[in-house]
Order: C-alpha cells, then sequence, then structure tokens
C-alpha cells in the first residue's frame, strides 16, 4: 500500500522531466499534492488528540531494516504547518517563476522543481524521524534540495558564492549533530530516544549546547546566523518565503525535541536559551533597520523572529525548571504559536516582496516608492504581513506575543527575587523587539509603497495578474482566522504541549482560554470601530467640497520625488543609538574645499554586521594571510610534489630508527 | 466616563497655558467650537496619497476607543477587562500609531517624514516604560488587568507610597511624550523642521483633521484616568467617586499645562537621552518594589 | 521617610550621569550633600551629642556647602563649562548606569545580612558604579573631580548601611580625601590651567618627561 504511493509519487516527479518548460509548473502540483494530503491526513488526528499519542508506521525495506516514521503532536504540529507553507509556496511559485523560465535551460527549471518536491519530503522526514542516521539523511537532503533551489540565479557570482557559504555552514551544523548523537547514544541505538537515558546519567548541559550548536544554526541564532541575510536574497523569493518560513523552524523543532528528553537540568537550558534568544531578538531587528535591501531586511527580521520563539522556548523551560504549570504551557504554546505564525506572515511578505522585486528590478529600498498605486493587491497583502509581524492587534502576531508577556505577567508575583528581575528583563526586551520592528516595517512599508517613485523602473512597475494571488489570499486568510478567532487554534495546541512536556495532571485551561475569547471580541470591536468612523467621515464629509491640491511643501514651488524623505535618513536615528551593534559604513568622494568648480563626486553607504565582520570576516581574513606564507610550497611541478612524500617517508623511517616513533 | 473628561481637558490645558504667560486665554469648549467647524469644512487631498492616508485617522480613533474600553474608572471595572489587558492596550495603541506613521510617509513629503521618523523611535523608547511600570504594579499587587491592578493598590508600607508617587510622577511624563507634548515636542510650534506630531498631520483637512483631534484628547484624557485611578480609594460609594474621578481629571489637566509652561522644549537629539531616564526611573520603581517584597526583617 | 531620600539620592545619580554642563554637577553634588545630611539626621539620631554635631559639620558644611561653593569659585574662573564634545554620550553612561543599578541589585542580594540596611546598600552601590563611570568615560578633570565626590558620597552611605557610628577615623580620612581633591584641582587650575587650557586629562600625559 505504502510502496503504491511512493511509486506513484516517484513516478510524477519524473514526469516533470518530460514536460516543457511552461507546464511543469501544473505537473509538479501532482506529487506535492500526493506527499500534502497523506502527511496531513496522518498528522491531524496526532495534534487533535487529547491525548499523547505516538502513531507508528513501519515500511519493511529490503534487508532486515524497516523505515520507522513516528508522529507525535510536536511532529504532527511542524507537519502542519510545513504542508500550509508548501501550498502557498506552490501556488506563487508559478508566478515568481514566470519571468524566469526563458532565461534557464529546461533541465535547470526540473531541477529546480525536484528539489522543491525534495525540500518538502525531506521536510516532512525530518519531523518523522528519531533515530539518528534517517535524521541525518533527511537533514542533509534537506540541505542539498535548498541549496539547489537557492542557487537557481547561478549566473550571478554573488549569489553562487552565497550558496555555498550556505552549504558549508549546514555541513557544520550536520557535523555538529553528528557528534552530539555520537555521544549520547551507544552502539545500536543512536537518536532521539535514546538521549532520555542518556541525561539521567549524564550531565545535561553540555550535550544540549552541542545541539542548540547544531539546531542554531539551522534556526539562525545568533552567532550562527550568518548565512541567513546572504542566503535569501540571492534566493528567487518564493524560495526564500519557504526556507524562512519552514525549513528554519526544522533547528527549532530539534530544539523542542531535545527539551522534551531533559529531566533535571530546565533552569540552565532556559536561562541560556532565553538571553541568546533575546539577543538574536534586539541584535536582529537592529540589523535589520539598517539595511538597504527589501530582502536582506526581511531576514534579518527572520532572525528576530526566531529570537521571538526561542524567547518562548526559554520561557517554558524555566516554568518547568519551577514547577510551574503556567509559564511552561504558555512559554512553549507561545513559542509554537509563533512558529505558525512567522511561517504565515513571512512568507506573505517575502511574496509580495518578490513581487516588488520582479516588477521594479531592484531590491534597493530607497529606489522604490509610490507603488501602492501601482500595486494595490501586493500593498495590501504587504501592509497585511507588516501589522502581524510587529505584534498587532487584530492579527495573529499579536495573539503568539500575548501568549509569551501573559505568561511572564501571570507569574511575576510568586517568581521569586532573581526570578522577578528575569521576567522583568525579559517583558523589557519583548517590547523593545515590538517597537523596533514597528520602526522597521514603518520604514520598508512606507518608503517602498507609499509617497512617490524615486526611480524610473518603479513608474513602470506592474502587478501580476490576480489568479496569481491564490497563495497570497490562503495565507491571508489563515492570519485573520487565527488573529480573530485564537481559541480554535490555541486550544490543540495548548492541549497538545501539555501532552508533550509536561508530565503532571493538564492544567485548567478555560481561564487561559477565556482571555483569548476577550481578545477576539476586542478585536472584533475594534474593526466594527473603524468601519463606523469611516463611515462616520464618509457621511460628514459627503455634502462638502473635495479638492485636490499637492503636498504642502512648506511654499517650495517644484518638489520633486527626491525630496522624500529616504530609507536610510529613517533608519539614521536608531543607527545613530544603536552604534555600538550597527554601522553603516559611508564611502564618499568629498568635495575638497578649495575647490571651486567641484568635480562629480559619489556617495555609497552599505551596513556592516559587527557579529559577523568579528566573527566570520577577521578571523578568515586572518588566516588567509597565513596561510598565504606558506602558500609558496605549492609550486605546481609535479616533481616537488613528489618530493613531498619522499622528504615524509624519509622523516618517518630516520624517527622508527631513532625509536621515537 | 473618561470621554466626558476627554472633552474639556484640552480647553483646560490651553487655558492654563494662556493663564500662566499673562493672557486670558480662550474659552474652555474653544476646542471643541474649532473641531465642529472642521467637521463642517469640505476635504483636500493630495494626488500623491492612497488608501492609507484616508483611512488613518478612522484607524487611530477606532484604537484609541477601544483602549479606552480597557481603562477602569475609579473601582469600578472597565467594560473590557482580562488578564495583562495592558499589553492590549499598548500594542493597541501602537497599531494608531503604527496607521499615522504610514499616513505621514504617505504624502510623499519629507516634513512629514521626519516627523514620522521621531515620532516612531520615541514611541519605541517609551513603550517600555509604560509595561516596566505595569509589570512592576503586576508584580507587587498580584493581578494582572487594569482593574483589579488599581483596585488592589495600597499603599502597604513607605515603600510602596513613594513607587506610587513616583509611579504617578512616571505616568505623567510617559503621557507627555506620548501626546507630544514639551519637552518632547511642543504643541505650537509650526516650524516644519521641529514638529513631531504636528508635522504628521499637516496635510489633513476637515473631517479628518476634527477626528484626529478627538483621538489626541481621548489619548490625553486616557492617560489621565490611568493617573486618577491609583489616586481614588476604594471604598467610597460610586457617585462620590465619580465626582473625585472627574476633579481628578481636571487637576491632571492643570498640572500639564502648568508644567508645559514652565518647560522649555529639549534639544531634539537630546529627546532619546530623556526618554531613556524615564526607562531608568521605571527599573528604579521596580527595585523599590523588589526591595520591599523580599525586605529582611529591619 | 528615609526611602525618599533615597530615591531622590538615586534620581540625582541619573541625572548626574546624564548630565553635561559643569553647573548642573555642581548643583547636584549640593543637593546630594543636602540629602546625606538629612538621612544622618534619621539614621544616627541616638549618637552621642559630639559625634552628631561632627556629623553635621562634615555634611552639611563640607558637602552641602563648601565643597559646591569652592567649585563655583573654580568654574567662574575658567572659560570651560561643558564636558568635552568627545565623552561618550549621555545616552550610553545612562544604559551604563542602568546597568550598574541592575548589578548592584545582584550584590546587595549576595551580601545580605542582619547587620545591613538593604536599601542604603543598594544605593550606596549605585553611587559607587555612577562615580567610576563618570571617571572612566569623561575625559575632563571636573568631571573626575565629581566622580570623586560621587564615590565619597557612596562610601558615606555604606557606613550608614552598616549601621554602626562611623569612627572618628574613617570620617577624617573621608575629610582629607575632598580637602585634597579640591586642592589638586586648584593646582589644576591655577599653574597647570594657565598652560593648557582645555583641561583634558591626557595632556597631563605630556608632562610625564
Amino acid at each position: 500500500m505504502e510502496f503504491l504511493f511512493i511509486g506513484f509519487f516517484i513516478l510524477s516527479s519524473a514526469l516533470i522531466l518530460a514536460v516543457p518548460a511552461g507546464r511543469k509548473h501544473l505537473i509538479s502540483g501532482i506529487p506535492l499534492l500526493v506527499l500534502l494530503v497523506i502527511s496531513s491526513w496522518v498528522a491531524m488526528p496526532a495534534v487533535f488528540s487529547e491525548e499523547s499519542s505516538r502513531f507508528l508506521f513501519r515500511i519493511p525495506l529490503t534487508g532486515m531494516k524497516t523505515v520507522v516514521f513516528s508522529i507525535d503532536a510536536l511532529s504532527g504540529f511542524f507537519i502542519l504547518t510545513v504542508n500550509f507553507n508548501a501550498l502557498t509556496t506552490y501556488l506563487f511559485a508559478g508566478t515568481s517563476l514566470a519571468g524566469h523560465l526563458n532565461h534557464h535551460r529546461p533541465i535547470w527549471i526540473s531541477v529546480h522543481y525536484l528539489s522543491f518536491l525534495l525540500l518538502h519530503a525531506s521536510m516532512l522526514l525530518v519531523c518523522t524521524q528519531q533515530s539518528a542516521f534517517p535524521f541525518l539523511l533527511s537533514w542533509e537532503l534537506m540541505t542539498l534540495s535548498s541549496f539547489l533551489l537557492v542557487i537557481f540565479d547561478h549566473t550571478s557570482r554573488t549569489n553562487l558564492k552565497t550558496g555555498i557559504n550556505y552549504l558549508v555552514q549546514m555541513h557544520l551544523s550536520m557535523f555538529l549533530l553528528l557528534m552530539a548523537f555520537l555521544v549520547s547514544g551507544e552502539k545500536g541505538s543512536y537518536g532521539f530516544d535514546s538521549l532520555p537515558a542518556f541525561f539521567a546519567t549524564h550531565r545535561e548541559f553540555p550535550l544540549f549546547l552541542l545541539f542548540f550548536a547544531g539546531f542554531g544554526i539551522k534556526a539562525g541564532m545568533i552567532p550562527f546566523h550568518t548565512w541567513l541575510p546572504d542566503a535569501h536574497p540571492s534566493a528567487p523569493s518564493h524560495v526564500s518565503g519557504f526556507m524562512s518560513g519552514v525549513m528554519i523552524k526544522m533547528g527549532i523543532y530539534g530544539i523542542f525535541r531535545v527539551i522534551s528528553a531533559v529531566q533535571h537540568d530546565f533552569l540552565t537550558i532556559g536561562i541560556f536559551v532565553l538571553v541568546i534568544s533575546l539577543a538574536t531578538g534586539i541584535y536582529g531587528v537592529l540589523q535589520a533597520i539598517v539595511q538597504h535591501d527589501l530582502k536582506k531586511l526581511l531576514a534579518y527580521h527572520s532572525i528576530e523572529n526566531i529570537g521571538i520563539i526561542g524567547t518562548g522556548i526559554g520561557l517554558g523551560s524555566i516554568g518547568l525548571a519551577t514547577h510551574n504549570k503556567d509559564l511552561a504551557l504558555l512559554g512553549f504554546a507561545g513559542g509554537l504559536l509563533h512558529v505558525l505564525n512567522h511561517s504565515l506572515f513571512k512568507s506573505l511578505l517575502f511574496f509580495a516582496a518578490g513581487n516588488v522585486c520582479n516588477a521594479t528590478r531592484t531590491r534597493i529600498i530607497d529606489r522604490m516608492g509610490g507603488l501602492a498605486k501601482k500595486m494595490p493587491f501586493t500593498a495590501f497583502f504587504f501592509l497585511l504581513g507588516s501589522l502581524s509581524i510587529c505584534g498587532l492587534p487584530p492579527f495573529n502576531g499579536f495573539i503568539s506575543e500575548y501568549l509569551l508577556y501573559l505568561g511572564m505577567i501571570l507569574n511575576i508575583h510568586q517568581a521569586g527575587f532573581y526570578g522577578s528581575i528575569g521576567l522583568i528583563m525579559a517583558i523589557l526586551g519583548l517590547t523593545l523587539i515590538g517597537g523596533l520592528a514597528v520602526f522597521c516595517f514603518t520604514k520598508a512599508f512606507g518608503i517602498a509603497f507609499l509617497g512617490t517613485a524615486r526611480s524610473d523602473a518603479c513608474k513602470l512597475a506592474v502587478e501580476p495578474p490576480p489568479p496569481s494571488f491564490t497563495g497570497l489570499m490562503l495565507i491571508t486568510a489563515m492570519i485573520i482566522a487565527i488573529g480573530f478567532a485564537p481559541v480554535v487554534f490555541v486550544k490543540p495546541l495548548l492541549s497538545a504541549v501539555n501532552a508533550t512536556f509536561i508530565p503532571v495532571a493538564p492544567a485548567t485551561l478555560t481561564p487561559l482560554l477565556q482571555n483569548l475569547g476577550m481578545i477576539s471580541l476586542s478585536g472584533g470591536i475594534f474593526v466594527l470601530l473603524v468601519v463606523g468612523i469611516f463611515l462616520l467621515r464618509r457621511l460628514f464629509s459627503a455634502p462638502r467640497t473635495k479638492s485636490v491640491a499637492p503636498t504642502w511643501a512648506c511654499g517650495f514651488h517644484a518638489p520633486s520625488a527626491r525630496m522624500q524623505y529616504t530609507a536610510t535618513s529613517y533608519a539614521d536615528n536608531v543607527a545613530g543609538l544603536s552604534g555600538a551593534l550597527v554601522s553603516l559604513n559611508k564611502e564618499m568622494k568629498q568635495i575638497s574645499p578649495g575647490e571651486i568648480f567641484p568635480e562629480p563626486a559619489n556617495f555609497t553607504s552599505h551596513p556592516v554586521e559587527k557579529l559577523e565582520e568579528w566573527l566570520v570576516n577577521r578571523p578568515f581574513t586572518a588566516l588567509r594571510r597565513l596561510l598565504r606564507r606558506i602558500a609558496f610550497l605549492q609550486t605546481g611541478q609535479i616533481r616537488h610534489y613528489i618530493l613531498y612524500p619522499f622528504l615524509f617517508l624519509l622523516l618517518i623511517f630516520f624517527l622508527t630508527l631513532l625509536n621515537l616513533l | 466616563m473618561t470621554l466626558v473628561s476627554a472633552l474639556i481637558i484640552p480647553g483646560i490645558i490651553i487655558r492654563t497655558k494662556s493663564l500662566c504667560s499673562g493672557r486670558k486665554g480662550p474659552a474652555l469648549f474653544q476646542p471643541l467650537f474649532d473641531a465642529g467647524v472642521l467637521l463642517r469644512k469640505g476635504v483636500v487631498l493630495s494626488p500623491v496619497t492612497t488608501l492609507v492616508f484616508r483611512i488613518a485617522p478612522s484607524v487611530s480613533l477606532a484604537s484609541v476607543l477601544t483602549a479606552v474600553l480597557l481603562v477602569p474608572m475609579g473601582r469600578q471595572d472597565a467594560l473590557l477587562s482580562f488578564s495583562a489587558d495592558f499589553v492590549y492596550f499598548t500594542y493597541i495603541l501602537a497599531l494608531g500609531r503604527f496607521f499615522m506613521i504610514l499616513a505621514a510617509l504617505d504624502t510623499g513629503s519629507s516634513f512629514e517624514g521626519m516627523g514620522a521618523n521621531r515620532e516612531a523611535l520615541y514611541s519605541l523608547l517609551v513603550e517600555p516604560v509604560f509595561l516596566l511600570l505595569l509589570g512592576t504594579y503586576a508584580m507587587f499587587t498580584g493581578y494582572t488587568s487594569f482593574s483589579e491592578i488599581f483596585s488592589h493598590f495600597y499603599f502597604s508600607n513607605n515603600y510602596a507610597f513613594i513607587a506610587g508617587i513616583l509611579g504617578f510622577y512616571l505616568l505623567i511624563q510617559i503621557a507627555m511624550v506620548e501626546n507630544s507634548r514639551l519637552p518632547v515636542d511642543d504643541p505650537k510650534t509650526h516650524l516644519e523642521l521641529t514638529m513631531v506630531h504636528e508635522v504628521m498631520i499637516l496635510d489633513y483637512s476637515g473631517p479628518d483633521l476634527a477626528i484626529i483631534h478627538f483621538s489626541t484628547w481621548i489619548k490625553f484624557a486616557l492617560y489621565g484616568a490611568l493617573v486618577s485611578n491609583s489616586l481614588v480609594p476604594s471604598g467610597w460609594p460610586v457617585a462620590l467617586q465619580t465626582g473625585l474621578f472627574l476633579l481628578l481629571q481636571l487637576s491632571f489637566g492643570i498640572i500639564i499645562g502648568l508644567l508645559e509652561s514652565f518647560r522649555a522644549r529639549n534639544k531634539m537629539t537630546k529627546n532619546p537621552q530623556f526618554i531613556l531616564t524615564l526607562t531608568a526611573i521605571a527599573l528604579l520603581v521596580f527595585t523599590i518594589m523588589l526591595l520591599s517584597s523580599y525586605m529582611s526583617s529591619k | 521617610m528615609e526611602i525618599i531620600l533615597l530615591v531622590v539620592f538615586a534620581f540625582s545619580l541619573f541625572y548626574l550621569s546624564m548630565a553635561e554642563r559643569f553647573r548642573t554637577y555642581t548643583a547636584l553634588i549640593a543637593l546630594q550633600g543636602l540629602l546625606l545630611f538629612g538621612l544622618a539626621c534619621f539614621r544616627l539620631r541616638e549618637m552621642n551629642v559630639a559625634n552628631l554635631v561632627f556629623l553635621v559639620t562634615e555634611t552639611l558644611l563640607f558637602k552641602a556647602i563648601a565643597v559646591p561653593f569652592l567649585m563655583y569659585r573654580i568654574l567662574n574662573r575658567i572659560q570651560v563649562n561643558r564636558v568635552h564634545p568627545d565623552a561618550l554620550p549621555g545616552f550610553y553612561a545612562l544604559l551604563l548606569t542602568m546597568a550598574g543599578l541592575l548589578l548592584s541589585i545582584f550584590i546587595t542580594r549576595r551580601l545580605d545580612g542582619q547587620l545591613i540596611e538593604r536599601t542604603f546598600m543598594l544605593i550606596a552601590m549605585l553611587a559607587l558604579f555612577t562615580g567610576v563611570i563618570l571617571i572612566i568615560t569623561h575625559r575632563r578633570i571636573f568631571s573626575h573631580l565629581v566622580g570623586f565626590l560621587v564615590i565619597e558620597n557612596a562610601v558615606f552611605l555604606f557606613s550608614l548601611a552598616v549601621g554602626m557610628d562611623a569612627p572618628y577615623l574613617v570620617n577624617i580620612g573621608v575629610l582629607l580625601d575632598i580637602v585634597v581633591s579640591i586642592l589638586i584641582l586648584g593646582l589644576f587650575m591655577g599653574r597647570i590651567g594657565t598652560r593648557y587650557s582645555d583641561m583634558e586629562t591626557d595632556n597631563l600625559a605630556d608632562l610625564k618627561h
């Protein structure tokens, strides 16, 4: 039975190679749907059932090995998130790739679709494998397929370089995970199942650190995040949306798995994760503020949101450590809900940004402007995404942040001396992250979409045809559903978290859910008020005169588009205040004081990320300098290369002779 | 109740300021009459603006009204109340502000961009102060909703008393920063390069401008309500509570007028520092509450 | 009641870390002197008369009146009125002071005991950190003097925190420190000031050889 499905899947994927480029999109939908339907059908009962259960499927392969798929509530939740995101990405990919079909050979397009399917399948595999080697195999498949997706536009050298950077870092993460699994298991059984036994007898924190490093590289926690901001702009937008939406959450999934096996060291782990996540959040959003490139800005925001998810994990851990059921429940649930929310609004943002970048042929915000008039639908989606990512009610971002705040505030009274300080600092951190996100997205949306066009390419921007928005509409529907009816989504989530993490009797969920009910009510009232006031205003101004006049320019008669505020000036405020973490390198050719007839001058600024500078660029430059000294050994002549092993053999001979070896 | 006081506070502020500078000042209800005039005027729109510009005042007013529903009056419960609702309060006001900033950027004018930028920065610095303060109150009283926090805020010992006074001071300062008054922003200056909030609404006219004025007044009264709430004792009958509440709102208006008359505007680059001072004081309040909860026997 | 004085003291510390004019510094030092006088009166009511008189003289006369007066005299004589333009901006100094507040909370908790009055200890620690931050992040010698005076106030608060009557020797030591610092400042103004009008301590390095 299972073989039938697998066979069908493989056949339909192979069919992609056979059809012409225009039809590839449609055909690749078939295996995608197959995978989607099967995995969702299997995952649903795992998520929505009340007790903790684990569904196992065994598929016997040749020989003695069987492939075991195990799905419990946590995996089920991640599977559903991955599926939804894959569906919407697929729906959007048609538009996104439409312009590129002529630039690449058909075989490369097939490879692209096949890699997409492979990425989807490998993510589902990652979520279901408990044993170490299949897990690592799926992890590797994930890396390879996403690498192929990222370097879709391989004609540009920068893209190739960032793709290879990504590949190398992912292999580093796999190496760390391999070491972690080898240390934690014994011969014959490596994997997540052997973790509880290991934790019972050894100290938990060092192994956790190893896992955290491996999974953190994938997730984008600092200081492991340096691949993210480079890989996302290079990739086409649907790939960025997919990767940023769900692939980096696989790292979070891994961290959740490890924590569910931990038994007593929750406090250290919790505080560690909390501190790193808050730092990730603040650092990510500070870097996002100074970016010129729209997609890089969104990539840094992914880092920030991973920070928020990590804060939830840290808080949940601390809750488990202090036997605080509310904090643990709300922390983990908030983190998980934010996983879902982030996949929704980040993919929405990336897709809308993709439309914009395709239409204006540029990624730089300072060259855009006035796009809301030319591309109204895209502007609407981007606005919706911005409102959600800033955590503003009544949309879904607020719900997950609210869960985190609720956990913190419910417990601040009983938290003890150090606990209160920690919770207050966490509240301060989350609020700061929220405020900075508002700052950043008013800049991104305001400069790119509002005002007047700042470049010629922008004036000719055209929106893709409406049928291409199906994917985006689906995401919008989900965002509004979670925002206005959070109880429907949070209830199964809370019971899933309860079952997986909290080994005690279920806590009372009703008061928590009641609060969410009130939030929906407030959201509804708010929307009614907006509509009401707008209609009233219409009423008041209907019989009056309506005239059109240009924007007030202080009496100046020839305002131009270049007089508007630019993104760099907008970000200058905050960049000045946070100079220790963020810097804008400015290179300019200045006009000298004695110059009477100035020659053309120029000015460029580009943001420099301090962590990347100190952790990656400088060590590697130093390493290269060191290696250059030894480079004289590489002469290029064969006879020298034969001399070296000969000398080595002589050395070994003499050392053995002298009994030193 | 809050809405009623909203109608009269701006008049009081302007009157107090004028009296302090030696003039007689306009009538107390003059701002209302001005708003009425505005409602009867026509609308002038710039061709650069989009739907965001048209919808922003309505969103702003709606967000402030929703926030009003969350704040209790005296010792009565608010109309909408749930755990950690002050988080919702902060974020919905942020939503209104988000749209106003976008509307300012929508006009394509450099002045409005400047004002939007500064407004975004100051609000990002002042939000943590508010949440810190309320988090400290939640820690002290053990309750998490506005209504409950204010009903149970007793001055049990010296420490709580001084924390209450400091909290009172902080709320007034937060109100001044959020509503763009001195010393962060001067509402009377109309030099484009120095305005913060006023420049964001430079291009609005007619009913839109009236709506914006309403939302500004209500926001003021909102913070006044928060301040008055911490001072109204709980055991009194309802009518007396209402009366005291109104009285406190009026005196809040007078205090703001006085504070504004005797202060000069900060240098623009010193504003972030000033707002950071508020965070420092909020941390101090937290420290005092922390110490009072965990004092040794001395 | 003491808590109010301590809170105003903490206010003055925050304001000190972000202020930029020297006259503001002087006014704040005078305020701190007055607050310490009030605190001393409250804490050490039950002492003998001689000690009380000594304490009153020390705080009121010296810290609140004499030292600020001398500082005003010096300010009137020289042209320099503000912090050096290259010094760390007030924003960061305030951030550092807030970090100092957190550190003080932790240290006070660790040092907890029956003999120590917690709030005094906390504010004393905060004053110590503020003084050190002032000295490290500023470049003109006047700011260093102010930082030094703040550290002296912190020592006084520490002695109040511990709760015993400060022995005579400690108080005389504090007085001596203050006198010596004023002397050095005067020397700097008088002799060296005529050569280096900038009041930068970096210039002192030139005097090495």
